[in-house]
């Protein structure tokens, strides 16, 4: 009987688990391990934020459904790993911290024959002085429980522009070399269009803050994409956007540091600035877990398996290179780790070759460099194509991963919302093919202009609302899940 | 030098007619299952 060992239990973890677990069936073990007791919707995060949504709507508990499909769960926090074993026993092990309240604190190493590092982002809010919503001064639709802080601290806007009172709201992202931009681009138009159906859109001065060189960058370079007989980029669509709705917006952001009502920030033309708030909703960077890893002797050997990042090391090339020589071959296939081969990272937990939009730095060298999406759906798919190639490991004996599904191959579809309503609603749907471009493949844009789309209306809305009902039933493991593509 | 605010003031704007489209039922429904489609179908080749 082989154990499988999967961290986490997001998108591509929780994914990874349920296909292994179908695969496998109950000769096999499947473990999985979150720190969290429920799954989150985390798309849906931004709804949380304006009130549209609860957190029951965007949460369920996981235990049942892993109970019921025959899968361990345990709830614990992953902090070290022995890929070699350790003296107890040549199986290679994760150490874990549990966290649910019969067992918080014990730790324990759990053994594995395979383990999928799908952890996720570590939110480092630390890395900008004044950031979040716990030790700063700033929000944040991360988690559940951060949007209904971020919408009743917009109700206090709110009521505020109400008695007359001008308003500065600021959403955006809070460091440089922050990902995730999406997200911040969908509260900007939810804000907007929230404080539009309260009456008070004239009293707030709504800015959106970014680290991308250009809007509509979304941290993958932008895109070109067919509209109309033309050929158009995502800068000048979004730009549109933001005049349509009456959005300023500050590129080539560093933030820096935030004093309570006060964001200072760097730009790339080198200056210092300083922008004042009422409400500032910035997402934070993200990073690996804080963890460790050690060999059969119990030597550390955390730099051989994972970057300084704290993403683990896929079959990448990491060779370090000039932008100019970055290649979409540079991108993992197999999700598989070079030195130990029943290691996996998928979802935002590899560690990407480099960044997808280009890098760039102030004259004081405070870097701006958005760091490239690996969340939705090509975090699904990275899941379920190592689940298979596990799968086939251990059931056909395969000596290498037989499914392969690149960020430079495979396709990416984004439903950016900008309001809800049935009838009122918009959103931007976008769809990339590749996320990661292949300028050897389509030397003229980067990317199939056949597959590359983009289109603002109320149909956009219509997809996003009925994503998070059929992510969420898949999600849930209800009849048929595995007909709704990752 | 940021020049993001004089590119927003300079973007076209949707036409009325544009504005009218994204916001019909009818049209929007057409819309609605191209894009489903389309996700759908990209998503079942994104791998191998």
């Amino acid at each position: 009987m082989a154990r499988v060992v999967v961290l986490g239990a997001g998108v591509s973890g929780h994914t990874a688990a349920l296909y292994l677990k179908k695969r496998l069936g109950k000769a096999h073990e499947v473990v999985v391990v979150s720190p969290n007791s429920k799954y989150n919707w985390i798309p849906s995060n931004i709804w949380v934020g304006v009130g549209k949504m609860t957190t029951d709507d965007v949460v369920f508990p996981l235990a049942p459904i892993y109970k019921k499909k025959g899968i361990e769960f345990v709830q614990a926090k992953a902090f070290a790993l022995w890929p070699e074993g350790d003296a107890e026993s040549d199986q290679p092990a994760v150490e874990v911290e549990h966290t649910s309240q019969e067992r918080m604190g014990q730790t324990e190493k759990l053994r594995y024959d395979y383990v999928i590092n799908a952890t996720g982002p570590k939110l480092n809010f630390a890395a900008t002085p004044g950031l979040g919503p716990d030790d700063g001064h700033t929000v944040s639709v991360c988690t559940p429980s951060h949007a209904t802080e971020a919408k009743t601290k917009l109700d206090d806007v709110i009521a505020a522009a109400k008695t007359g009172k001008e308003q500065k709201v600021v959403i955006g992202v809070g460091h440089g070399t922050c990902t995730c931009e999406g997200a911040a681009f969908e509260y900007t138009f939810n804000v907007e269009h929230e404080l539009r159906a309260a009456g008070v859109r004239d009293k707030i001065e709504l800015t959106y803050l970014t680290n991308e060189n250009e809007l509509g960058d979304f941290g993958v370079g932008g895109m070109q994409f067919e509209q109309n007989g033309f050929r158009t980029t995502s800068q000048l669509w979004t730009e549109s956007l933001y005049r349509e709705r009456g959005v300023k917006a500050v590129t080539g952001a560093a933030v820096t540091k935030i004093e309570p009502g006060k964001i200072f920030y760097d730009q790339l033309d080198g200056s210092h600035n300083e922008m004042d708030f009422d409400f500032a909703m910035l997402l934070p960077p993200f990073k690996g877990t804080d963890w460790a890893a050690y060999n059969k002797a119990g030597e550390d050997i955390t730099s051989t398996i994972f970057a300084p990042s704290g993403f683990l090391k896929v079959d990448a090339d990491y060779t370090p290179k000039k932008y100019e020589e970055w290649s979409a071959k540079d991108w993992p296939r197999t999700y598989q780790n070079p030195t130990y081969k029943n290691v996996f990272a998928v979802g935002i937990a590899f560690a990407p070759p480099h960044q997808i939009s280009k890098p760039r730095a102030t004259p004081d060298g405070v870097a701006v460099a958005p760091s490239p999406p690996r969340t939705g759906m090509p975090s699904g798919t990275m899941g379920k194509v190592v689940a298979f190639s596990i799968a086939d490991m251990i059931l056909k004996g395969a000596e290498k991963p037989t499914h392969a599904a690149s960020m430079s191959e495979m396709a990416a579809a984004c439903v950016a919302s900008a309001g809800t309503g049935f009838k009122t609603g918009t959103a931007a749907a976008m769809t990339m093919s590749p996320v990661v471009p292949d300028w050897e493949k389509y030397p003229e844009t980067g990317r199939n202009l056949k597959e590359t789309f983009g289109e603002i209306g109320l149909a956009g809305h219509w997809v996003k609302r009925l994503l998070h009902t059929l992510f969420i039933y898949k999600a849930k493991v209800k009849p048929g899940w595995t007909w709704i593509p990752e | 030098m940021d020049n993001t605010n004089e590119r927003i003031a300079m973007a076209p704007l949707p036409t009325p007619g544009e504005l009218r489209r994204r916001r019909n039922a009818f049209t929007q429904f057409f819309r609605f299952m191209r894009i489903n489609w389309t996700m759908w179908l990209l998503a079942r080749k994104s791998h191998h």
